[in-house]
């Protein structure tokens, strides 16, 4: 999920300041009197108003676009994919629209999902119910230029047909079959089927008529964002002809009870009447003094500054919560730019880092552990990976940096001094203001350590991705301010999008270090086809360590994000989305 | 009593026997008595010079006192939480929110101020000075296309122009083709674009005044070219003036600089800019409130000695105040 940390990074400025004792120590947990409780209390009140302050917009207001953290927050108060992730789920999806957890057959190249009849669509449709085509359609939508989802093809380009129908050759993915209105079976050419049941949980797979949007989706670049219905408890707010008047781009997304929701047949419990988004709350200390001094408020798209987090902590740490991410932060090097391209000069770069500086820059070991590999904890694979400890690379051994060992390797990079003396300017591209400029500044230092010359240039986050490091041509040295949450609890989901040369493209790129390792590209191929779990994870492990060898990057913290409400506020968390769950949240 | 006994009394004074000559006081000297009366001028006129030793010997002064460079980081300084220790023996200011010396970095900054401000104020005062004198000497045509131009900047919000040309030109490889580049030459650049409007339309009033004067007629009946009248004859004249209004521009392009360094345009990050300092100390001024007095006194003391001394040179220069 890539814009989950583009965006949350550069906006989150949440240096946390937790200056209590029960902070307690390093541990991936953090504080146990400020983390997700193991079962939150789902009870709530009926009715009010909540506020969702933002500092900036969705990605998408269409929920088959949408890549974002923050979209995902009103996409699943919105809409029912064939399965979602109750609060304090984060292992197994949870069946939405489905009725039931998909049926895999023929060696993992079929899946089947039966989903729930007579689930009506919002305004302005009246009295039409789901069927599987509409599934169907929902997923080919992803596939089409006029709406390019991020992941569609990372997860879903197995599908029999997938690639065909994407290309233009077929005007529909012949591998997804709807034998009756409430059967949905896909058909792999590979047996990549937990790829595919996690993609089933994301936005995606929610149901989308075709009879409705088809208009919408026929331009260039489709319209049904703003034309959208709904399924799930909420909807945003819309005139008779169907136009979301209750989004206004960059401003303000307005949630109003979805008349056709049957709460019946859904598990979430959407005791509020209404949910306001309002955008452009660019000051996060500000809005943070606003959310904990008003009332039936929440953070959106952002964390509270490091002084507030340390008062609210010290005096209200009743309306803080930290919620593991299950992800990483790291600084890219670009593999492909001179000298970084030497793998003895990037793990220089990497042994001379100063990682503990770089968390204390976003809020210190409350926030939590430094990252020594890539996958995340609780996430399969994070303990064979080496767990907290790591894979024992020696370039990785020490969190405040090592700058005799940086230098051994500098040397073996063919510089005797230990120190660059080439004449190469290193661009970096960072995000601007708050904990992320400081991180940028702490990354050029460090490369000044061992004689690098570098530029730094910030930009906003948006910026940042989408016009130097997303695109390989403008070969970006350094990119400090990325990251990458899981899409589902799959280790595939950090580091296939990430890591695997196959998958660098030329425009909205995500492999930023663009490493590309025959050896590790097929490993993760061939990953990708176990369907043991455990032999899965263990796979997945040993690419993780292949991965952290090559020093494609310096990973720094495995985070936790801190959400605060007003004290009226019952807030439940969405431990799959590390963000307020809008469907479970309520006013006091 | 006669002339001729002036002239003994005179003669007869002088012990060594050679005769008593009035002198009259020069120019200069008139305003230096005059200035040297207004204590306030003075004091901001010995802050001033101490603030230009410190910019010019910032390195050695850093040195002698014991603080780290201003760009070292040193996260031990930070506590766990990553908030930063307050004011000690080894950091007399303490150290911001990355672990750099706050002392270091204010003395630092003195250098950013001086250089933008006195830059970018030079190149202000010789555009306007330009734009002012053939504005006002050739009149008609040239008159109305250089007044039109000024009109029309000083009806730009100031601000909002700086903003938006430092931040077209802080990206990439800058603007105009590379010749202004991002950093402090975007934001020296962007001050003297936005400023020298308000000279050119005092020195423009200066010189129409000064072009009907009997001396100007005098030399042009010589047969003195249009060059020679405006920078032999015109340009003297505006020598005051211009020194005036030289000294209360610095501390505008000081603020300038101040709040374009607060806004995160133009300066580079790592730059100590007193500005990019106050900004950064914002969001921890409740933990660490330190971090903003030393830039912000420092701001404005300077600020403050600037425009006292121009106060002063501008009552010292008045023909019309008392010697």
């Amino acid at each position: 999920m890539s814009r989950i940390m583009r965006l949350s990074i550069g906006l989150m400025a949440t240096g946390l300041a937790i200056a209590v004792s029960a902070c307690g120590g390093g541990g991936s947990g953090g504080s146990a009197s400020l983390g997700v409780p193991n079962k939150q209390d789902t009870s709530g009140k009926q009715g009010g108003t909540l506020t969702v302050l933002a500092s900036g917009d969705v990605d998408y207001i269409d929920p088959g676009a949408a890549y974002y953290q923050f979209s995902y927050m009103i996409d699943y108060a919105t809409q029912r994919p064939l399965y979602s992730w109750a609060p304090d789920e984060t292992q197994t999806p949870t069946p939405d629209l489905a009725v039931a957890q998909p049926k895999v057959s023929n060696s993992g190249k079929t899946i089947t999902v039966e989903i729930r009849p007579n689930i009506l669509y919002s305004p302005p449709l009246q009295k039409q119910a789901v069927t599987s085509a509409d599934v169907k359609y929902g997923i080919e939508r992803g596939f089409m230029p006029s709406v390019a989802n991020g992941y569609a093809t990372a997860y879903l380009g197995n599908i029999v047909g997938a690639a065909e129908f994407s290309e233009g050759k077929a005007t529909e993915i012949s591998g997804i079959t709807t034998p009756t209105p409430t059967t949905i079976v896909f058909n792999l050419t590979k047996p990549t089927t937990a790829a595919v049941i996690g993609a089933l949980a994301l936005p995606l797979s929610a149901p989308v008529p075709e009879s409705y949007a088809a208009k919408y989706d026929a331009g260039k670049t489709s319209t049904y964002g703003t034309h959208q219905v709904s399924t799930g408890p909420y909807m945003i707010r819309n005139n008779a002809a169907g136009e979301t008047v209750g989004y206004q781009v960059g401003k303000s997304i307005d949630l109003v009870r979805n008349p056709n929701w049957d709460a019946k047949t859904d598990y979430r419990k959407a005791y509020l009447n209404e949910i306001k988004v309002t955008e452009g709350n660019a000051d996060s200390a500000v809005a943070s003094r606003q959310i904990l001094q008003g009332q039936s408020q929440i953070n959106g798209d952002f964390g509270p500054p490091p002084a507030q987090l340390q008062q609210l902590f010290q005096k209200k740490s009743s309306q803080l919560v930290l919620a593991p991410s299950g992800g990483i932060r790291y600084v890219a090097l670009n593999t492909t730019v001179a000298p970084l391209d030497n793998l003895n000069v990037r793990k220089a770069i990497v042994a001379v880092s100063d990682r503990e500086a770089m968390r204390k820059a976003r809020g210190g070991e409350a926030l939590g552990p430094i990252a020594t590999h890539f996958i995340p904890p609780e996430m399969p694979g994070f303990d064979q990976a080496g767990g907290e400890k790591g894979p024992d690379y020696d370039f990785l051994a020490n969190p405040t940096g090592n700058l005799a060992l940086a230098q051994s390797y500098m040397k073996k990079a063919g510089y005797p001094s230990g120190s660059y003396t080439g004449s190469q300017v290193l661009q970096i591209v960072g995000t601007s203001g708050g904990q992320a400029q400081k991180l940028a500044e702490i990354t050029q230092a460090q490369l000044a350590k061992l004689g690098f010359k570098t530029k730094l240039q910030l930009v906003t986050q948006d910026a940042m991705y989408t016009q130097f490091c997303n695109v390989p041509k403008k070969a970006v040295a350094v990119c400090p301010n990325v990251g990458w949450l899981k899409d589902f609890n799959d280790a595939q989901t950090i580091l296939v999008p990430t890591f695997n040369g196959e998958n660098i493209v030329q425009v909205n790129n995500s492999n930023w270090p663009q490493l590309n390792v025959p050896s590790i590209n097929e490993a993760m191929n061939s990953a990708q086809l176990i369907t043991d779990p455990n032999k899965a994870a263990d796979a997945w492990a040993a690419i993780d360590k292949q991965v952290t060898a090559q020093a494609p990057a310096i990973p720094w913290i495995w985070d936790q994000q801190p959400n605060i409400a007003s004290q009226n506020v019952q807030g439940v968390i969405s431990k799959f989305n590390a963000q307020w769950d809008l469907s479970f949240t309520s006013i006091k | 009593m006669s002339t001729g006994s002036l002239l003994e009394e005179a003669f007869d004074a002088n012990a060594s026997g050679y005769p008593e000559v009035v002198a009259a006081r020069t120019p200069t000297q008139l305003l230096w008595r005059r200035l040297r009366r207004d204590r306030l001028a003075m004091v901001s006129l010995a802050f001033i010079i101490f603030l230009v030793f410190i910019a010019v010997f910032a390195p050695l002064i850093v040195s002698l006192i014991g603080a780290p460079e201003p760009n070292v980081m040193n996260s031990s300084l930070l506590n766990s939480f990553g908030n930063p220790s307050g004011p000690s023996s080894a950091h007399w200011l303490g150290v911001d929110g990355l672990g750099r010396d706050v002392l270091s970095r204010t003395i630092y900054g003195t250098r950013v101020a001086l250089e933008v401000a006195l830059i970018s104020s030079a190149i202000a005062m010789l555009l306007g000075v330009v734009a002012g004198l053939l504005s006002g000497y050739f009149r008609g045509p040239v008159d109305t296309g250089i007044s039109r131009l000024v009109d029309v900047l000083l009806a730009f919000p100031v601000l909002l122009l700086a903003i938006g040309l430092a931040s077209a030109c802080s990206l990439g490889n800058g603007c105009l083709g590379g010749a202004i580049q991002p950093g402090l030459g975007t934001v020296i650049a962007v001050i003297a674009i936005v400023s020298w409007t308000y000279p050119a339309r005092l020195i423009r009033g200066q010189v129409l005044s000064l072009r009907e004067k009997e001396f100007v007629e005098a030399a042009r009946s010589l047969g003195a070219s249009n060059a020679r009248i405006i920078f032999r004859e015109i340009l003297p004249n505006l020598v005051g003036p211009m020194i005036v209004y030289a000294t209360l521009i610095i501390p505008t392009a000081i603020l300038f600089e101040a709040a374009l360094s607060f806004l995160g345009i133009g300066v580079s990050p790592s730059t100590p800019s007193w500005g990019a300092m106050i900004s950064d100390a914002t969001t921890t001024f409740d933990t660490a409130w330190w971090y903003m007095v030393a830039p912000g006194v420092a701001l404005l003391l300077t600020v403050l000695a600037f425009n006292l001394l121009g106060d002063g040179l501008s009552d010292a220069l008045n023909p019309r105040s008392e010697d």
